[in-house]
């Protein structure tokens, strides 16, 4: 009985360990950095933190529909030279509309070609998104070969800004858990559990499986191009390898707010805390003086803690019924 | 509520599942007030004809009628719009969402067409849960998870789930297999209620009892080949049994030489057998006797077969030769000499991209020392070849080279390496050629004769009628009858799988 209940709780509110991490990351942090919720900090924090919480989002959607983009990273970085190449100093604000159409555009064309090798291609997700990877990073070497390019300051300082006393990038991220909130409660979302869930059930009961499938990786691409801006916005300049390291991150980020790698289950409130649990990780390691290379060992290990967690338990269980 | 009307027909369907022919000539009418029972043996098309009405497969050829005009159905949300549900024998239900998100799935009431109403979904679930109020536990509750249920109330969400759509015409593949007495009569109350709607059923069911219970007209199916289509009245259990089994017989060669088992000494005794799906068998096998086991695909068969070879854990008393064993790993069967040829090869029996050779000693490399004394092994190997009369191109090939029929020798002749004095084999001729199941039956002729005891559960009737000394007929893991003698003939052997006359269902 208690088992049932403890499956409808992780069911309903998938967020809840993640939740716990980030009290405990957050009060680690509090202990090195006292500040940490001072308005300038906690605005340096939230303007590192948007473009991780942007793509991962992006990403959670995939993995709930049962696939996985290892794309997300790259898409990235051609987004981010699109935009420095289309945006400079000089730009009028046309120009700059333009760009930021294309970017989105761009964005999203990419998302729905990994969409229909995935969907109607039938490949396997994490060999097509891994080998178009290399498309998008080619694309955006070819784009922009070394760093540079410059956007308008008046761009960067809007990402900058505080409304109302809290950081942009704040708002930005309250306003994709709200629009989560939302899409929740469409037939859209509960058609993604549905796919990620079981997805014969999802074909024998008339839902779209391929269309579905297709548009979580569409809206994977139009994350990552918003990420980019973000990104772009963040640091002023162009770079063609930015976001190389984000596709790793990114799955940890959702694997820790409580999506499970297999789909069906999960949400992007889960995710958002666990990208701040992420950066906060990051915050701690560089304060608490530990190399920076165990940051990636924290990943990995992340990572591996949940593929294993599911069969550890199993194993803890069947080996107290034996006992 | 007004009354609905309905009628459907489909005309000389077909449907090839790669070189296996599952529907050659299938039809099917119903209409309007109507509860058509659509019967036949195991993997005679029916759930494949319920699949193709309702667009989830689609037919190599056919034609389908709707309402006197011509359809097809490419996909089951087209079906869906025709009118048409279906609840499936292998659920449809997604089992990390609630009961009410799996029922209005695709069809959740909206708020402005955009956001779904869940207190109008809330409310019409527990509206839905009211018709089999009082038959099932308080665990099934429109925000309890599908897979915290138990089976039989996954099947009452399945069936409310199509119900939900209000269908013209109801598809009950399977239904009532999981459902309990009180489950069922509460099922065939909501039918009767249907029929006055106006609704068309199609019933598929294997109980005798429920399909005289509740059919007004019944259709059989034999091979994918519809036999015969009758108003239930001007027919009976009898001629419905004889349409399913049919009149030809192509009963494999009988063993030579009749032997007396009886005096032989018993080689396994297992009683009061319990597993998850098994309750309480008792078997007894001599040396040198063929036992089969028979009935509906999965009533407990292969875990009979899986908890003697100590795959699965289970509870009871076996004793094998004159000792009591329990085993509790693959292992310990194979070191008192049990061998176990799995049901599916492909998966389970054999290393596809390995050689023969690798797959006929893969149990036995123990006795060939360190390091390998590869020139005994590939001597043993050709003998056993030679006595499995393998077809093959020499036994460094790999076994994916080989045809069906040849691949099951292997699988057999791995084990014949070691020996065995029981012998279980789990459907072994499935997919195999006519021509080497003659010599199969040959070899176990010959095991036979030199004492092995073996146990066949098989899903080929004329099998288990040709072969066998005597037949357990397995249904909702019990037995349910032992045919032997004069008893052993095909109508006793299907009359017992479906368990007419008896109908005692939890």
């Amino acid at each position: 009985m208690n088992n049932i209940r403890l499956k409808r709780l992780s069911l309903r509110h998938p967020y809840l360990f993640a939740l716990l991490l980030l009290l405990v990351a957050l009060g680690v942090n509090l202990y090195f950095q006292p500040n940490l919720f001072s308005p300038r900090v906690l605005s340096g924090n939230m303007r590192i933190f948007l473009p991780m919480m942007l793509v991962s989002a992006g990403q959670a959607v995939v993995i709930i529909a049962g696939g996985i983009d290892l794309s997300v990273g790259a898409m990235v970085s051609m987004v981010n030279t699109i935009l420095v190449t289309l945006i400079t100093r000089e730009s009028t604000t046309s120009d700059v509309l333009v760009g930021l159409l294309a970017a989105l555009g761009a964005g999203m064309a990419a998302g729905a070609f990994n969409g229909v090798c995935v969907a109607f291609l039938r490949l396997q997700p994490i060999v097509t998104t891994y080998a178009t990877s290399f498309i998008f990073a080619g694309i955006a070497l070819w784009i922009l070969p070394r760093p540079g390019g410059l956007l308008p300051s008046g761009m960067t300082e809007l990402y900058r800004s505080a409304p109302l006393g809290l950081p942009l990038a704040l708002w930005v991220a309250v306003l994709i858990g709200a629009a989560w909130v939302t899409v929740r409660r469409t037939r859209y979302a509960r058609f993604l559990f549905a796919v990620g869930g079981q997805p014969e059930s999802a074909y024998a009961t008339g839902i779209p499986v391929n269309l579905m499938r297709l548009s979580t990786y569409v809206v994977a691409g139009f994350m990552s191009a918003l990420s980019a801006l973000a990104l772009t916005l963040n640091t002023g300049t162009g770079d063609p390898r930015i976001g190389e390291a984000m596709t790793l991150s990114s799955i940890v980020a959702v694997v820790l707010g409580g999506t499970r790698l297999s789909g069906g289950q999960g949400g992007i409130i889960g995710t958002l805390m666990g990208v701040v649990v992420l950066g906060t990780i990051r915050n701690i390691i560089s304060f608490a003086n530990v190399p920076t290379w165990s940051q990636t060992l924290v990943d990995a290990l992340i990572i591996v803690g949940a593929l294993a967690g599911p069969g550890l338990i199993r194993l803890i269980r069947s080996g107290r019924e034996r006992a | 509520m007004e009354k609905m009307s309905v009628s459907l027909s489909a005309r000389d369907m077909v449907k090839h599942y790669g070189g296996v022919v599952a529907l050659s000539d299938a039809d099917l009418d119903v209409q309007s007030g109507q509860v058509l029972a659509l019967i036949g043996a195991n993997g005679s098309g029916k759930s494949t004809l319920c699949k193709i009405i309702t667009g989830v497969v689609e037919p190599d050829g056919g034609r389908l009628t709707l309402d006197d005009e011509h359809v097809t159905f490419p996909s089951p949300q087209t079906a869906k719009n025709c009118g048409i549900a279906a609840v499936y024998q292998e659920l449809s239900l997604v089992p990390d969402m609630t009961v009410a998100e799996n029922i209005w799935l695709t069809h959740e009431p909206l708020n402005g067409g955009v956001l779904v109403n869940s207190k109008r979904v809330e409310k019409e679930t527990r509206d839905l849960l009211e018709l089999f109020a009082g038959t099932y536990s308080g665990d099934l509750e429109p925000g309890a998870p599908v897979s915290t249920l138990s089976p039989d109330e996954r099947q009452i969400v399945e069936i409310l789930k199509a119900l939900s759509l209000n269908p013209r015409l109801m598809i009950l593949d399977e239904a009532t297999a999981s459902l309990d007495a009180q489950q069922v009569d509460r099922l065939f109350n909501l039918i009767a209620d249907w029929k006055e709607e106006g609704k068309a059923v199609v019933f598929v069911s294997h109980r005798m009892e429920e399909i005289m219970r509740i059919a007004d007209c019944v259709s059989v199916l034999r091979n994918g080949e519809t036999v015969g289509t009758s108003p239930i009245e001007e027919t009976d259990e009898e001629e419905l049994v004889r349409l399913m089994v049919g009149s030809t017989r192509a009963v494999p060669e009988q063993p030579e030489e009749v032997l007396e088992p009886s005096e032989a000494a018993t080689r396994l005794s297992v009683s009061n057998l319990q597993t998850r799906i098994l309750k309480g068998i008792d078997v007894e096998v001599r040396d040198g006797e063929l036992l089969g086991i028979g009935g509906l695909q999965g009533q407990g068969q292969s875990d009979l077969l899986l908890a003697i070879f100590g795959v699965i854990p289970f509870e009871g008393k076996m004793v094998l030769g004159d000792d009591e064993v329990h085993f509790s790993h693959p292992r310990q069967a194979m070191r008192k000499r049990v061998a176990l040829v799995p049901g599916d090869r492909a998966s389970e029996g054999l290393l596809m991209r390995r050689s023969i050779l690798e797959n006929l000693h893969l149990p036995s490399w123990k006795q060939y020392g360190l390091p390998l004394s590869m020139e005994k092994a590939r001597h043993d190997a050709h003998r056993v070849a030679d006595t499995l009369n393998l077809v093959m191109s020499g036994l460094s090939a790999d076994v994916s080279s080989l045809s069906g029929g040849n691949a099951q020798k292997v699988v057999l002749g791995k084990w014949l390496l070691r020996d065995p004095k029981l012998l279980l084999l789990n459907d072994p001729t499935k997919g195999v050629d006519v021509g080497t199941k003659q010599e199969f039956y040959h070899l176990l002729g010959e095991l036979r004769k030199e004492g092995t005891a073996i146990i066949l559960y098989s899903t080929d009737d004329q099998e288990l009628l040709g072969l066998c000394d005597r037949v357990l007929v397995l249904q909702d893991g019990a037995v349910t009858a032992e045919l032997s003698g004069s008893t052993l003939t095909h109508s006793e052997l299907v009359r017992a799988s479906l368990g007419s006359n008896q109908g005692n269902h939890v």
